[in-house]
């Protein structure tokens, strides 16, 4: 992970219009591009489904609960 | 200081307001302003500064189009008639970036949300102090004020003889739940505890009367599931954190000219640590004050835990330790509420409030009993000695009818409501009202919101204040099942509904983050900043206007006025107010409310 994502407090959201042809695909196009931008814990928090295309928030948990903390600094960066 | 001259230059076709603004600051201050008119052309413009002969030029820009090639062709025909470098060059308005205006040789560049304070900074050539928002917030206790008088005659006579039946009821009876509170009342020394010494006589009193888990925690060091004690490392690394962020903390205020209603929201990750980073960013952002969350079978475990403990699920333990980081990271003007209400820990969890600092509780038996799962014989003797621990400890406690989200109407989670709230009057006790302002299951199926969302709130509201005179804090949070995971919707729908309490003379409101109706993960931080800026933006737009109740809310709150009688009527006649919660007087299983079994056998005759 890189130190700017340390700075994260807890996620990242990625919102945007992806032009597609069903909520279905744009669902797959969605959780596609988290995983190419090197994301393990992401879901779709938001996503409509209208004529172009979707409407989509994906989120990224980059600190969840009970984690160490990039954003803490100091030695207990992990 | 000395006094400049400073030419002001809109060069733009029409506007000049930022300008006149930032000239009346300058005036004040002491400087000699020229504005000149709007729609000049840069040579024009080069022109006015040869013939004034200005310290300062300040150009303001509103439109984007061409916006780099004008402000590029005035720096070069400035500098081509030899008088740049004897001016100090500035750039503002809503099409402009610093970093454009570095780029093409300004001395300083002001983006949208300039402040007058920064142009007359950059005017006198000095380093421009953020002032550090309203750092005079401080702690309000909004149940000042109200005389708690009954304005509705059958009711308070109602709620007397109830509030008899109760604590006759309950004079001979205890449970593990009050016993464990009188312990840590006489036996847990805060000051004790905060200077580490130890509190042995507590520990040995207090684990023979937990239940199993907090039990095997006590003797055998077995933590709860997902749960761990932080490392020193984490916790020095906290306390930087937390320093460093005191040093450059804002208070702003969300109300404006408004004095209430004062704006809540809730934390509780399962991470202390995580709660401190969600608090500072609420505070930073407006909130008056939070709300802690513990998780939800904490309700279900007879005992609490010890020491500095994350959880890694929704819900953040109630240990001293936990409470006290929390406690020690808010800002002074921070209110600060830890829930008592529901569960087996409800007594001991107001006296550690208390002891620990906090600034309110929460109660409610009815909502306990039947919408929280705690068995209502429990809940009610328990409820009882919260309620004296919460007015020993001078907590302020708002009582919940978040049963209507089972499905129980208005009026008798409003009867349940109000029998606490009698109950704690009688015991010294400073209760808060708190009407749900929910899209309830009674509304969707008889379609008192079909049209707005707005009459049957009011109409909750305008009940209230006909039957007592006591402080309305509406929650919790504002606008349950109305909003959705679009966090635009979430969070309007969030805003209107603040907006409509705060019309209606509630004086707190508890608001949810933009993630509100997402289930999939923890909330994020930016979803409570979402949700704070909305509401701000709502404050803003309303400012002190009121909202008057319509004719059909009126109606409304007449219905719901003789609902409550009508329930209460019923308890009284029942005779028992235990079996009343039984027999479904204050909501039934077809309503939706099931009496709680959590603690179920645990009363005990004295």
């Amino acid at each position: 992970m890189s130190k700017v994502m340390d700075n994260i407090m807890d996620a990242l959201d990625l919102e945007t219009f992806l032009v597609c042809g069903s909520e279905e695909e744009g669902r797959r196009l969605t959780l596609q591009m988290v995983k190419e931008l090197g994301f393990k814990d992401a879901d779709i928090v938001f996503i409509q489904f209208q004529g172009p295309g979707v409407r989509v928030r994906a989120r990224a948990y980059v600190h969840r609960s009970g984690d160490v903390y990039g954003w803490l600094g100091g030695e207990v960066v992990s | 200081m000395t006094a400049r001259k400073i030419l002001l230059v809109p060069l733009d076709p029409v506007h000049d307001v930022g300008l006149k603004m930032i000239r009346r600051g300058l005036a004040e201050a002491g400087h000699e302003t020229m504005l000149l008119p709007p729609d000049l052309s840069v040579e024009e413009v080069v022109q006015e500064v040869m013939r004034t002969a200005p310290d300062t030029v300040l150009i303001s820009r509103t439109l984007g189009y061409g916006v780099a090639e004008v402000l590029a062709r005035l720096v070069d025909l400035l500098d081509a008639v030899g008088v740049r470098d004897r001016i100090r060059l500035g750039v503002g308005g809503m099409a402009v970036r610093p970093e454009l205006a570095a780029e093409l040789g300004f001395d300083g560049g002001f983006g949208p949300g300039t402040t007058v304070a920064e142009a007359l900074a950059f005017v006198e050539d000095r380093e421009y102090r953020q002032v550090q928002g309203d750092s005079r917030k401080e702690k309000q206790d909004f149940t000042a004020g109200y005389s708690y008088e009954y304005r509705h005659r059958g009711i308070r006579e109602k709620l007397a003889a109830i509030t008899d039946m109760i604590l006759t009821w309950a004079e001979n009876k205890t449970s593990p739940g009050v016993e464990r509170a009188a312990v840590r009342e006489e036996l847990w020394d805060v000051d004790r505890w905060r200077n580490y010494e130890p509190v042995n006589d507590f520990f040995n009193a207090y684990a023979g009367l937990c239940g199993e888990t907090a039990r095997n925690f006590y003797e055998k060091g077995i933590f709860p599931p997902k749960t761990r004690r932080f490392t020193r490392k984490e916790v020095a690394a906290l306390e930087d954190y937390v320093s460093r962020t005191a040093e450059r903390m804002m208070a702003p205020r969300l109300q404006r000219g408004r004095p209430k209603p004062l704006v809540f929201n809730q934390y509780g990750t399962g991470c202390p640590f995580m709660d401190i980073g969600h608090i500072k960013v609420s505070e930073g952002w407006g909130a008056d004050g939070v709300i802690h969350f513990d998780p939800s079978w904490g309700a279900r475990t007879e005992g609490l835990f010890d020491g500095f403990l994350t959880h890694e699920e929704d819900g953040t333990l109630i240990t001293p330790a936990n409470l006290n980081r929390i406690k020690k990271s808010l800002e002074p003007g921070t209110l600060w509420q830890v829930r008592a209400h529901r569960g087996l820990n409800t007594p001991e969890t107001a006296v550690l409030a208390g002891k620990i600092g906090a600034d309110l509780t929460k109660i409610n038996i009815c909502y306990g009993a039947l919408g929280a799962g705690t068995e209502p014989a429990r809940m009610t003797v328990d409820g009882i000695w919260t309620i004296r621990y919460a007015a020993k400890y001078n907590l302020p406690f708002d009582v919940v009818t978040n049963e209507e989200l089972c499905g129980v109407p208005a009026y008798k989670a409003f009867a349940g409501m109000l029998i606490t709230v009698d109950l704690a009057l009688r015991l010294g006790g400073r209760p808060v009202l708190q009407p749900l302002f929910c899209y309830s299951p009674e509304v969707m199926i008889g379609g008192q919101m079909e049209d707005n969302y707005v009459d049957f709130n009011a109409a909750k509201v305008v009940a209230l204040k006909q039957i007592i005179d006591a402080p309305v804090w509406p929650g919790a949070p504002v606008g349950f099942l109305t909003q959705t995971e679009d966090r635009v919707q979430s969070s309007a729908a969030t805003a209107f509904h603040a907006c409509a309490a705060a019309m209606l003379g509630a004086d707190a409101v508890t608001i949810a983050s933009s993630d509100e109706a997402y289930s999939g993960g923890p909330i994020s931080v930016p979803a409570k900043i979402d949700t704070l800026q909305a509401v701000k933006a709502g404050f803003r737009f309303f400012g002190r206007l009121e909202l008057t109740p319509t004719r059909q809310a009126e109606l409304w709150s007449e219905e719901i006025i003789a609902g409550i009688e009508d329930t209460l009527a019923r308890v009284v006649e029942k005779g028992d107010f235990v079996q009343a919660l039984y027999d479904g007087v204050l909501g039934s299983r077809e309503d939706g409310a099931y009496p709680g079994r959590n603690g179920r056998g645990t009363v005990i005759e004295k």
